[in-house]
């Protein structure tokens, strides 16, 4: 019989050696590096986080710029509304910086609260699916390149991503029914209608990507983008932004969690740490998709490198486009109101569709037309 | 389960707990009274309350602190309390106004519950309305009491023994103020008055000429407006006969003179379908005594008088014959206590109690 993987296969591919050779390199700190990677334990750690896998899972776009950026953008989003409305927005917390841990004060209230599960509620679902939805949250941040430094290289990673971050609605519906309440159900349809309102114009935009750059794959993707996708194709630029603001129900098109008509939908009856989950998928969402809109329209890791840097250099362009998407995002909270449920279905389902169905036209003349330069 | 929630509030979770608690302090909209139009003022752009990281929102279990606005009546009393209930620990409640604090200007009404006896209480903020400020000022009075607190919100009020504290009544402190006390005046709502109105003149000799004999007196007490005193037994004929000309009821009111012994029942009648008689109010009103409080209903000619004939049996028990919702609540909360308006019924005495120095 034969073996598949040996032991010597399995320490290969553990040892510190495997690391090192696919490692983060950052000049300006090599010198600490190369002086922790010397002790024994401490060493294997630092390697470990370094290798670029490891780096893309934990770091960027990893957990903890995901966590920055949560923290960070609701906190910006509040005191962005607040700026527009003659107000000053959280800011006793931290009164030299603005305020800037607001959310962390929220979180930690969260965090120390009672969890009330009701009578009604389906109790295992109801505690489980909050859980379970980081599962299509966190999964295509393995796919997105940062420059050089990506989890997972397939040539399929764009398609995965989206496939990915389309199970999410599943997920809050699931939500809304473990819920039961009438609100929780409410919001529940909307959220169903919503879905298929904005999925549709959303795949036609990345196919339109997909033909327009000749592969799906998100590394080459951003190699070959010379010139911004948002100049080849902006119309599917367009499309792919507006049903970016659908999806993570931003205002004008926060239908499934109208906190003034129906109590924030699935939501509804949620507390403590449960809600902090609930209630931080549409962040994490837009990060995912702010992330994606840079990837595939403004060039991703592509930028003027910086020799000290790196490989962070690629990260830090992708971050700074990224947080320019979310940043744009958020402002439409503050400045629209919010369409009824009839108004952002005819939107969607005609202007927004034919929309698409040009940019999808844009995107096989740039194929046909460049077929023999990338085919 | 209590051993690990006592670890939270005392052990070394407990700054991060106080210190999240303290700078998230989330109202409920459960706005009850006019003192909503202060808490609006307090958050929006001239104030701020979000500075305190404090937001209004809207949904129960998502929040940690009521702000109850001003009166609580009988009605809301429950909703306050499904309210709190919902709430997930720690939770905390600030009273606005003097109606909560008291009743206000609702003092000794059928209809007021105190929110204290309702749920327990953090802070009050005094005043009539209370400024913005105090408001403000109350949330870090609030924020202040967590910090040096605990980080919980079930309150225990201190237990007074009262047995050896006296009312102050018994006692008094301060001079009785003067009461000054008049006859009670006859009430007379037919009032003849000398107006210039042609027309009127005209409609009473017309109304006097069909209803012979079936009332006591026509009068015209101003302009555009005529009363009919008539006897109860004949009202239901002159009901019978005005409803060709006046096609609805606008009031049915109820008197009580208890120093007559009776009651005076009206229903305000006027047009909508002839133009002349738009303007024009006619009053009926018919003496009833107090021992036999019945009067024959009129939603057989006016449909509108219903509503209005239920809510004086609500307030004044009076059975109208004939309306089939008599006997049944109709506004009123059911704890309310019979017929709040008669004024025979007792009010509760208002006590001062102050502890005696041993």
């Amino acid at each position: 019989m034969p073996e598949l993987f040996g032991v010597s296969d399995i320490l290969d591919v553990i040892s510190m050696q495997h690391f090192v050779q696919n490692m983060v390199s950052i000049p300006l700190i090599q010198p600490v590096i190369d002086f922790l990677l010397q002790i024994p334990v401490l060493g294997y750690i630092v390697a470990l986080i370094l290798w670029k896998p490891m780096f893309a899972l934990l770091i960027f776009p990893g957990l903890m710029t995901l966590l920055t950026v949560l923290l960070f953008i609701i906190w910006f989003e509040r005191k962005l509304t607040a700026r527009i409305q003659w107000r000053k927005g959280p800011l006793e917390v931290l009164r030299w910086a603005g305020g800037v841990i607001q959310a962390l004060a929220d979180g930690l209230r969260y965090f120390f609260q009672e969890v009330i599960v009701h009578r009604d509620a389906h109790r295992l679902y109801f505690l489980q699916f909050p859980i379970l939805i980081f599962i299509p949250v966190l999964l295509p941040l393995l796919f997105i390149p940062a420059g050089t430094i990506v989890g997972i290289k397939s040539p399929y990673s764009l398609a995965i991503t989206v496939a990915v971050v389309s199970l999410i609605p599943v997920f809050i519906v699931a939500i809304g029914w473990a819920s039961n309440s009438r609100f929780a159900y409410i919001g529940t349809v909307r959220e169903a209608f919503m879905y298929f309102a904005y999925e549709i114009p959303f795949i036609i935009s990345v196919i339109s990507m997909i033909l327009v750059y000749g592969t799906a794959d998100m590394v080459t993707i951003v190699e070959r983008q010379a010139i911004p996708g948002i100049i080849l194709n902006p119309i599917a630029a367009l499309v792919f932004f507006i049903t970016t603001v659908m999806a993570t129900s931003r205002l004008p098109f926060e239908i499934p969690e109208a906190d003034q008509e129906i109590a924030f939908g699935p939501f509804v009856e949620y507390s403590g740490i449960m809600f902090g989950l609930v209630m931080t998928i549409a962040y994490e969402k837009m990060y995912i998709l702010s992330l994606l809109m840079s990837i595939l329209f403004l060039g991703g890791g592509n930028g003027p490198a910086i020799p000290l840097l790196g490989d962070i250099s690629g990260v830090i362009w992708l971050f700074i486009k990224a947080m320019a998407v979310m940043v744009s995002l958020a402002f439409l909270r503050s400045i629209y109101a919010r369409l009824r449920l009839d108004q952002a279905l005819r939107v969607s389902w005609t202007t927004i569709m034919k929309i698409s169905l040009v940019s999808l036209a844009i995107g096989v003349i740039i194929n046909l037309t460049t077929v023999g330069v990338v085919g | 389960m209590d051993d690990s929630v006592d670890f939270l509030n005392s052990g070394i979770f407990a700054p991060f707990k106080k210190w999240g608690t303290k700078w998230s302090l989330w109202p409920v909209h459960l706005v009850t009274a006019c003192c909503g139009v202060e808490l609006a003022h307090a958050y929006a752009s001239g104030y701020d309350g979000e500075r305190l990281g404090s937001l209004n929102y809207g949904i129960a279990r998502q929040t940690n602190l009521i702000i109850v606005e001003g009166a609580i009546t009988r009605k809301m009393a429950r909703v306050l309390k499904i309210t709190y209930e919902q709430m997930p620990e720690p939770k905390f409640v600030i009273v606005m106004g003097a109606c909560g604090l008291k009743g206000g200007l609702f003092w000794n009404g059928y209809h007021m519950v105190r929110p204290s006896d309702v749920v327990p209480v953090d802070f009050f903020v005094p005043g009539c309305p209370p400024t913005p400020e105090s408001l403000l000022r109350a949330i870090r009075a609030l924020q202040d009491k967590i910090m040096s607190g605990e980080a919980r919100s079930t309150i225990e009020f201190e237990k007074y023994d009262l047995s050896g504290i006296k009312a102050r009544s018994e006692q008094p402190l301060v001079p009785p103020s003067p009461r000054y006390c008049s006859p009670t005046p006859p009430i007379k709502l037919d009032v003849p008055r000398d107006v210039d109105w042609e027309f009127g003149e005209k409609l009473v000799e017309e109304m006097k000429s069909e209803l012979k004999g079936l009332y006591k007196s026509i009068t015209i007490t101003d302009k555009n407006r005529i009363a009919i005193h008539v006897e109860k037994k004949d009202v239901v004929t002159i009901a019978s006969k005005l409803s060709k000309k006046f096609d609805h009821v606008k009031n049915v009111n109820v008197i009580d003179i208890p120093h007559e012994d009776s009651f005076i029942v009206e229903y305000q009648l006027s047009s909508y379908s002839v133009k002349e008689l738009m303007p024009v109010i006619v009053n009926i009103f018919a003496r009833i005594p107090r021992s036999d409080a019945r009067f024959p209903s009129l939603t057989v000619f006016w449909p509108s008088a219903d509503y209005l004939e239920r809510e004086m049996y609500d307030l004044f028990g009076i059975w109208f014959d004939g309306n089939p919702a008599m006997g049944e609540r109709f506004l009123l909360a059911p704890d309310t206590p019979e017929f709040p308006l008669r004024k025979d019924r007792k009010l509760r005495e208002e006590q001062y109690y102050e502890e005696v120095k041993q």
